[in-house]
C-alpha cells in the first residue's frame, strides 16, 4: 500500500504531501515564536526595571547571524545539486550547512557558559553589581574566608555566596525531608567532624493489625503506653526493631541515635503507615457519628447547622489511633557551622529553614557575598529616585557602596569622563531653542560602568591620564579582548576589577546571569534556547539526508530532493527567527 | 492517466512499499500505522480518561453536597489507605484535594477526553474514508501523534500519586497561582504542578502533529472527483478544527514553556514584583512579569479551543440529520461558509474570558463586539440543522435520538452565553456557577450528545454490527434527564450568586456568615438545596452511562448483524468500503460525480445516490462535469 503524492506533486493542488505540512508546521511555528516576540514585546513595555540595553556581546551574535545566512545559502545549493543529480556537489554543501549549525552552537554554547559563570548581585538599595564570586573556605571555627586571586585555592572551596549558619538542632520532616540534603548536611558535619544525632527517645505505635475488630481507644491509656514503651526499648536492645504488640510496623528510635538517611526512610514507613492508619479509624467514627446526627434530627436538611453537632469523642474510635511524630529533631553537641547555598535557605533570627522545609537551629554567622566586581549598574537607584521625585545624585552619593574607597575613586572618574562627554556633546550638536542641549547622555552612560570602562579607567591610571583626557575613550577593550564578555582570567582585567563584599543583610537578591536574574534573561534563553533546539533538530534530520540517504538517492533521487526541499525549508525558517531574534536581543 | 494508477505504477520503485506479509499483533493493534486501528485507539483512550474526569467530578459532587461528611466508601474503596490519609481528612474531601480534583477534571476532560474522541478518533476513523483515501497522509506521524497522547495522559494522570499531588490551580492554569504553587518541592519534575505543564507540552505536540497530519490528507488526498464544495460537512468541520488546533496550540505551548522556566529556572514571567504569600513569604524572584501576559497566551488557545471541542459534534450531527431524514443538509454552502467564518472569528475573541482582569474599556469593548459576532456564523450552523429536520421522514434511531437531543441542548449552551459576552453583566456572573453551567451544557449534552450520536452511528462500520436499541435507549433518556437536572440548576444557582470555586458548595460560607448576610441577600441559602439534587443527578448520569458500556463491548460480539455495508442507505464514501474497512479502505477506484447529500432526489429511483456511484448514461450531469483530478 502506498500513499499518492509523497514525492510527486499532485495536480491540481501542486503539491507534494509533505510540503503541504512542513508550510502548514512552519505556519504554527510561526505562532509559536510569535507568541514569544509578544511576550517581549509585553514584558519590555511593562517593566518596572531598567531593562538591559546591548547587555549581550554583539560579535558572537553577529558572526552567527552570517553563519545562518550562509548555511542557509548552502543548503539551497545542496538541493541543487541534487536536482541536477550531483551527489559529490551535494554532499559537500550539505556539509558546509551542517558545519555551520556546528559553529552556530559552539558559539551559543560558549555565550551560555559565560553568562552561567557571571554573578549578578542586587542589593537593598537597589545597586547592581556584577562580577564573579570569590572562592572561599570555612576555618576550623567556621569562620568564612574569602579567596581572592592570585591565592591558591585549597580542596573543598566553593562560591563565596552562602549563607553559614551556626547549627545547633536540625528538625527533618519525615515526609519531606530531601535527601540529597540530608546527605549534604552529614558530609559537611562529617568534615567537622561532628554527628547529630537524635535528641529525644522517638517512639513509633505504628498502626495495629487487628485495627478493624479488636482493639479500642483505651489501648492508649498512660498505663498500656509505659507498658509498650517498655515493650518497644526492648524489643530495640534485642535487635528486634519491630516490636510486635504495637502493630505490625512499631518503631523506637532511642536518644542518640545518628542520622542517616535509612532512618529517615524507616521512620517514614512507620509514620506513613500510622497515619494511614489514623484516617481509617478516624473515618469511620465520623460515618457513625453522621448516621447518629442524621436521625436525631431528621428535620433539619441543612448540612452546615448539622455539623455543630458533630463531634468524634474517644469513644467512637473503634479502632486504636496510632501515634507517630511526623518530625525528628537532631542535635550537635556543640554549634557545627554548615554552609548552604543563598537559593535553598531561607535564614531567620535564630532558626532558618531549608526548601526542604527543615528547620535549622542555630544563629546565622557573618557570611558575606564576596565578589569581583566587573560592573556597577546605578540605573535602578536612578529610577527610584526620580520616581520618587528625589535627585538621583544626592541618592546615589549616599549609597552603601560609595563607602568603598576603591569604587569612589572610580565613580568620581566615571563623573569626570561624563562631565566631558556631556561637554562634547553639546559641543558637536549645540543647543535648541530653549538653550537645552540636543544630545545628552544616556542613563546607560550616566548610570552604569561596564567592564569596559574599569578596564580603560585601570589603564588611564596606569599611563597617569586625567580622567576627563578624551584619550580614555580609546583605551577600552575592543570586541576582540572578551569575545564573550569580561575575562576574569586576564591579569589586567583583574587589577582593573575590585573586590567587595557584601554583607549578609544587604543582598536583597542574587543570582547568575540566568532567566532568574530578569526576565531579560529569561526571555533571552528561552527564545534563543528554543530556536538552539531548532538548530539541533534541524541539523540531525539535515545529516541524516547527508550520511544515511545514499540508498534513497539510487533508488528515487527525487524523493530524497524533495526531502532535502523540506528541510532546506525548515533551516531557511530557524534562519529567519534568528534574523528577528538577533536585533531585539542583541542591539536593541 | 488516473492519480491512483500512477501511484500503483510508482509501486515497484518502493521496497518498503506494499503490505505483502501479515502484521503481527503489536504492529496491527497497538503501534498501529492505519487511521482506523489509530482512530478506534484514540477513541477508548479518551472514553477512559471521560470515564475518569466523571469520577473526579462524582467526588466534588460529594463534597458540594455533603461537605461534612466522609467520602462514601462506593466512590473510595480502590483508593490505597495511605493516599487516602494524605488528601482526604477523617474522611472528607479536603479544599486542597477538591481543588486538585477540580483543576485534573477540567484538564482531562478537556485535553484528554473530548478533544482527542472528537478531532483525533472520529477525525481519524472517519475523514479519509470520507474523502476516499486510503490512509493519511503521514501514517507514522500519526502513530507518533497517538502515542505522545498517551504519554502527556500518562504524566497527567501519574501527577496523583506523587507527594505534592496533581495541579491544584485550576484547569487555565492561572500564574502566580499556579507559578508557584508546588514551590515547595525541591526536585520540581516532581510536583504535579509541574507534571501538568510536561503533559500540556506532549499533549501540544501530539495535537500539532495531528492537525499537520489531517490538514495534508484533507487538502492532498482528496479522491477523484470529490471538489471542495462536494466535501461533507464532516470534513469541512475536521479541516477548520485542524486549522484552529495548528495556529492557537502554539501560544499556549509559549505559556506553558515560560511557566515551566518560571518553575524550574526561578525566572519571573508571570511573577509580578513584590508577590507575597503566607507560606513562602515574600517570593524571592526577580519579580515585574504579568500575569495578565499569561492570560492572553492561555485564552489565545482557550478559546479556539471551545470550537475544536464543538466542530467535531456539530460534524457528526450534520452527517447523522440528512442520513436520518432522508433530506439533503439545509444550507449546505452557508454552513460551510458559516464554519470557516467562525474559524476566524474564534481567533479575535479571547479577551471575552478577561473583562475582570481591568484590560481597560475600549480593549473590552472590541472583545465584547467580537464576541456577539461569533454568535452570528454559530446560530447559522444550529439554524441550517434545525431546518434540516422540516419536512423530513425521520428515522428515530439510536443515532438520530442523541443528533436530535443535541440541537436543544447545544442551543441552550449557546443562548446562555450570550449574556457572558457583555462585560457589564459578566462582572455580575463571572466565576459563578452560570458559567460553569453554560459552557457545561455547551460540551457535556452539547458536545458529547454529538459525539454519542456518532459513536452509534458509525459503530456498524467498525464492527460490521449495530449497537442494542433497548440498552441505547435506557443510556440516552436517562442520561438526557439526569444531564439537565444536573446543569439547569447551575445556572439559578449562579445567578442566586454561587461562586465556582466554593469547595463545600457554599456550606462553609453560610457557616463563617449569619444566613442573609451577603450581598445577594440570602440567595445563596435560598438555593442550597439544589446541591444535593445536583449531585445525585451527577451520580445517576454515571449510572445510566453502565448500559452504554455494556452495549459499546458486548455488541462487538453480540450486536445484530448489518444488512450490508452501507446500512443507513447514507451517501458518503465511508459507506462504500467493506465493513470492517481492510487496510487500504477501498477495494474499487473511488470516483466522486456528485455533492454529499443526494437524498430523495426526484430524478434519481430510490431515496438515496450515493456519491460514488457512477451516474447512467442518459442522465443528464447535475453540475458542470468538473475535469477529473489527476
Amino acid at each position: 500500500m502506498e500513499i499518492p503524492y509523497t514525492f510527486t506533486a499532485r495536480k491540481d493542488t501542486g503539491l507534494f504531501n509533505s510540503k503541504i505540512g512542513i508550510w502548514l508546521f512552519l505556519a504554527s511555528e510561526v505562532m509559536l515564536f510569535g507568541g514569544l516576540f509578544s511576550g517581549y514585546v509585553f514584558l519590555r513595555v511593562y517593566a518596572d526595571y531598567p531593562w538591559p540595553e546591548r547587555a549581550l556581546p554583539v560579535l558572537p551574535g553577529l558572526i552567527n547571524t552570517f553563519v545562518l545566512i550562509g548555511s542557509s545559502v548552502t543548503v539551497v545549493f545542496a538541493w541543487a545539486s541534487l536536482k541536477m543529480r550531483q551527489w559529490r556537489r551535494f554532499q559537500f554543501f550539505m556539509g558546509i550547512t551542517i558545519a555551520c549549525a556546528v559553529v552556530f552552537m559552539i558559539l551559543k554554547g560558549m555565550e551560555y557558559n559565560a553568562k552561567w559563570h557571571h554573578q549578578a548581585v542586587r542589593m537593598d538599595d537597589f545597586t547592581i553589581l556584577e562580577g564573579h564570586t570569590h572562592k572561599a573556605t570555612l576555618d576550623e571555627h567556621g569562620h568564612l574566608h574569602g579567596i581572592h586571586h592570585g591565592d591558591e585555592v585549597p580542596g573543598g572551596a566553593f562560591p563565596q555566596n552562602v549563607v553559614v549558619v551556626e547549627t545547633e538542632e536540625i528538625n527533618l520532616t519525615l515526609v519531606r525531608a530531601h535527601d540529597p540534603y540530608v546527605e549534604d548536611i552529614l558530609e559537611k558535619a562529617m568534615a567537622r567532624g561532628a554527628t547529630p544525632v537524635l535528641k529525644d527517645d522517638a517512639f513509633f505505635y505504628g498502626a495495629p493489625k487487628d485495627m478493624r475488630f479488636g482493639a479500642t481507644a483505651k489501648d492508649i491509656e498512660p498505663a498500656e503506653r509505659a507498658e509498650g514503651e517498655e515493650k518497644l526499648r526492648k524489643a530495640h536492645s534485642s535487635g528486634n526493631h519491630t516490636a510486635v504488640k504495637f502493630g505490625k510496623k512499631s518503631l523506637f528510635i532511642p536518644k542518640g541515635t545518628p542520622l542517616t538517611t535509612k532512618l529517615l526512610d524507616q521512620a517514614e514507613e512507620v509514620f506513613l503507615d500510622a497515619r494511614s492508619n489514623n484516617g481509617r479509624v478516624r473515618t469511620d467514627a465520623l460515618r457513625r457519628e453522621w448516621k447518629r446526627v442524621r436521625s436525631e434530627f431528621p428535620d433539619e436538611k441543612r448540612d452546615y447547622k448539622l455539623a455543630k453537632e458533630i463531634k468524634i469523642t474517644p469513644e467512637l474510635l473503634t479502632g486504636r489511633v496510632a501515634e507517630a511524630p511526623s518530625a525528628l529533631t537532631f542535635a550537635f553537641k556543640e554549634p557545627v557551622a554548615l554552609h548552604f547555598k543563598r537559593s535553598v535557605i531561607r535564614e531567620g533570627d535564630g532558626t532558618s529553614r531549608l526548601k526542604d522545609d527543615t528547620i535549622l537551629k542555630g544563629k546565622v554567622a557573618s557570611s558575606p557575598l564576596g565578589l569581583s566586581v566587573d560592573a556597577v549598574d546605578l540605573r535602578w537607584v536612578a529610577q527610584r529616585a526620580e520616581e520618587q521625585g528625589k535627585d538621583p545624585d544626592a541618592v546615589i552619593a549616599k549609597l552603601w557602596i560609595m563607602e568603598n574607597p576603591g569604587f569612589k575613586e572610580i565613580w568620581e572618574r566615571h563623573s569626570a569622563q561624563l562631565a566631558s562627554l556631556e561637554e562634547h556633546l553639546t559641543e558637536k550638536y549645540g543647543l535648541d531653542e530653549h538653550g537645552n542641549p540636543k544630545r545628552v547622555p544616556t542613563e546607560n552612560d550616566r548610570y552604569r560602568i561596564d567592564w569596559q570602562d574599569l578596564v580603560a579607567f585601570h589603564r588611564a591610571h596606569e599611563k597617569h591620564l586625567d580622567a576627563d583626557s578624551p584619550e580614555v575613550e580609546d583605551l577600552r577593550p575592543g570586541m576582540m579582548e572578551g569575545i564573550t564578555g569580561p575575562d576574569h582570567k586576564n591579569p589586567e582585567f583583574q587589577h582593573a576589577f575590585f573586590s567587595i563584599e557584601v554583607p549578609n543583610e544587604k543582598v536583597a537578591f542574587e543570582s547568575l546571569f540566568t532567566p532568574k536574574w530578569n526576565h531579560y534573561y529569561a526571555i533571552y534563553f528561552t527564545i534563543t534556547g528554543l530556536h538552539g533546539l531548532h538548530v539541533v533538530g534541524g541539523a540531525l534530520v539535515l545529516s541524516y539526508f547527508l550520511f544515511f540517504s545514499k540508498g534513497l538517492y539510487r533508488s528515487n533521487p527525487e524523493w530524497l530532493a524533495n526531502r532535502v526541499e523540506i528541510g532546506g525549508l525548515f533551516w531557511h525558517f530557524v534562519d529567519l527567527v534568528w534574523i528577528f531574534l538577533f536585533p531585539i536581543l542583541y542591539l536593541m | 492517466m488516473s492519480a491512483a494508477a500512477e501511484v500503483h505504477a510508482s509501486d515497484g520503485h518502493d521496497d518498503h512499499g506494499g503490505d505483502h506479509h501479515e502484521l503481527g499483533f503489536w504492529q496491527k493493534y497497538i503501534f498501529s500505522t492505519d487511521h482506523k486501528t489509530i482512530g478506534i485507539q484514540y477513541g477508548i483512550t479518551a472514553l477512559l480518561f471521560l470515564a475518569f474526569g466523571f469520577y473526579l467530578m462524582m467526588v466534588m459532587r460529594w463534597s458540594i453536597a455533603y461537605p461534612h461528611e466522609p467520602l462514601p466508601g462506593w466512590m473510595s474503596w480502590f483508593l490505597s489507605d495511605e493516599w487516602k490519609s494524605r488528601w482526604l481528612q477523617d474522611g472528607k474531601v479536603t479544599g486542597e484535594t477538591y481543588n486538585m480534583f477540580g483543576a485534573m477534571h477540567g484538564t482531562i476532560m478537556v485535553f484528554l477526553g473530548i478533544v482527542p474522541l472528537g478531532f483525533a478518533a472520529f477525525g481519524n476513523f472517519v475523514t479519509p474514508l470520507q474523502i476516499g483515501a486510503i490512509d493519511m497522509a503521514f501514517p507514522k506521524l500519526n502513530m507518533v501523534s497517538y502515542w505522545l497522547y498517551f504519554l502527556g495522559g500518562l504524566v497527567m494522570c501519574g501527577s496523583f500519586f506523587v507527594e505534592s499531588g496533581a495541579a491544584k490551580s485550576g484547569w487555565t492554569n492561572y500564574s502566580p497561582l499556579a507559578g508557584f504553587a508546588d514551590s515547595q518541592i525541591v526536585n520540581q519534575l516532581l510536583a504535579g504542578q509541574t507534571q501538568w505543564l510536561l503533559g500540556m507540552v506532549f499533549l501540544i505536540s501530539s495535537s500539532l502533529l495531528g492537525a499537520v497530519n489531517f490538514l495534508t490528507t484533507i487538502i492532498n488526498l482528496r479522491a477523484r472527483g470529490l471538489t471542495w464544495m462536494r466535501l461533507p460537512f464532516f470534513v469541512w468541520a475536521m479541516l477548520v478544527t485542524g486549522f484552529l488546533l495548528l495556529l492557537a496550540f502554539p501560544p499556549l505551548e509559549v505559556a506553558a514553556i515560560m511557566q515551566l522556566m518560571d518553575r524550574t529556572t526561578g525566572s519571573s514571567f508571570f511573577m509580578p514584583s513584590g508577590l507575597y504569600s503566607k507560606t513562602a513569604g515574600l517570593l524571592e524572584a526577580s519579580g515585574s512579569g504579568s500575569p495578565l501576559l499569561y492570560q492572553h497566551l492561555f485564552w489565545f488557545l482557550g478559546h479556539p479551543e471551545v470550537y475544536v471541542l464543538l466542530l467535531p459534534a456539530i460534524a457528526c450531527v450534520a452527517e447523522i440529520i440528512p442520513t436520518n431524514t432522508r433530506k439533503p443538509l439545509w444550507g449546505y454552502k452557508s454552513m460551510v461558509y458559516g464554519v470557516i467564518v467562525l474559524g476566524f472569528l474564534s481567533f479575535i475573541v479571547w479577551a471575552h474570558h478577561m473583562y475582570l482582569t481591568g484590560m481597560g474599556p475600549v480593549v473590552s469593548n472590541f472583545f465584547q463586539t467580537t464576541t456577539v459576532l461569533i454568535s452570528i456564523p454559530s446560530v447559522i450552523l444550529l439554524t441550517s440543522m434545525l431546518i434540516s429536520l422540516w419536512g423530513g421522514s425521520i428515522r428515530f434511531n439510536l443515532p438520530m435520538l442523541w443528533a436530535a437531543a443535541f440541537i436543544p441542548m447545544f442551543g441552550i449552551g449557546g443562548l446562555t452565553g450570550l449574556p457572558l459576552a457583555f462585560n457589564l453583566v459578566d462582572l455580575h456572573l463571572h466565576d459563578t456557577y452560570y458559567v460553569i453551567g453554560h459552557f457545561h451544557y455547551v460540551v457535556a449534552p452539547g458536545v458529547l450528545f454529538g459525539l454519542f450520536a456518532g459513536i452509534y452511528h458509525w459503530y456498524p462500520k467498525i464492527t460490521g454490527r449495530h449497537m442494542n436499541t433497548f440498552l441505547g435507549h435506557l443510556h440516552f433518556w436517562p442520561s438526557l434527564i439526569f444531564m439537565n437536572l444536573l446543569f439547569f440548576p447551575m445556572l439559578v444557582q449562579g445567578m442566586a450568586g454561587f461562586h465556582r470555586r466554593w469547595y463545600n458548595g457554599g456550606d462553609a460560607y453560610l457557616m463563617e456568615k449569619a444566613e442573609g448576610a451577603n450581598i445577594f441577600g440570602n440567595t445563596v441559602a435560598e438555593w442550597l438545596w439544589l446541591n444535593p439534587v445536583m449531585s445525585w443527578a451527577a451520580w445517576l448520569l454515571a449510572a445510566s452511562q453502565i448500559p452504554f458500556f455494556i452495549n459499546f463491548w458486548s455488541s462487538i460480539w453480540f450486536g445484530k448483524k448489518i444488512k450490508n455495508d452501507n446500512p443507513w442507505d447514507a451517501t458518503t464514501l465511508e459507506w462504500a468500503t467493506p465493513t470492517p474497512p481492510p487496510h487500504g479502505n477501498f477495494t474499487f477506484d473511488v470516483n466522486v460525480y456528485r455533492g454529499p447529500y443526494e437524498y430523495s432526489r426526484e430524478d434519481h429511483e430510490g431515496d438515496f445516490y450515493p456519491q460514488w456511484e457512477e451516474p447512467k448514461r442518459d442522465e443528464p450531469a447535475d453540475e458542470p462535469a468538473e475535469k477529473p483530478v489527476s
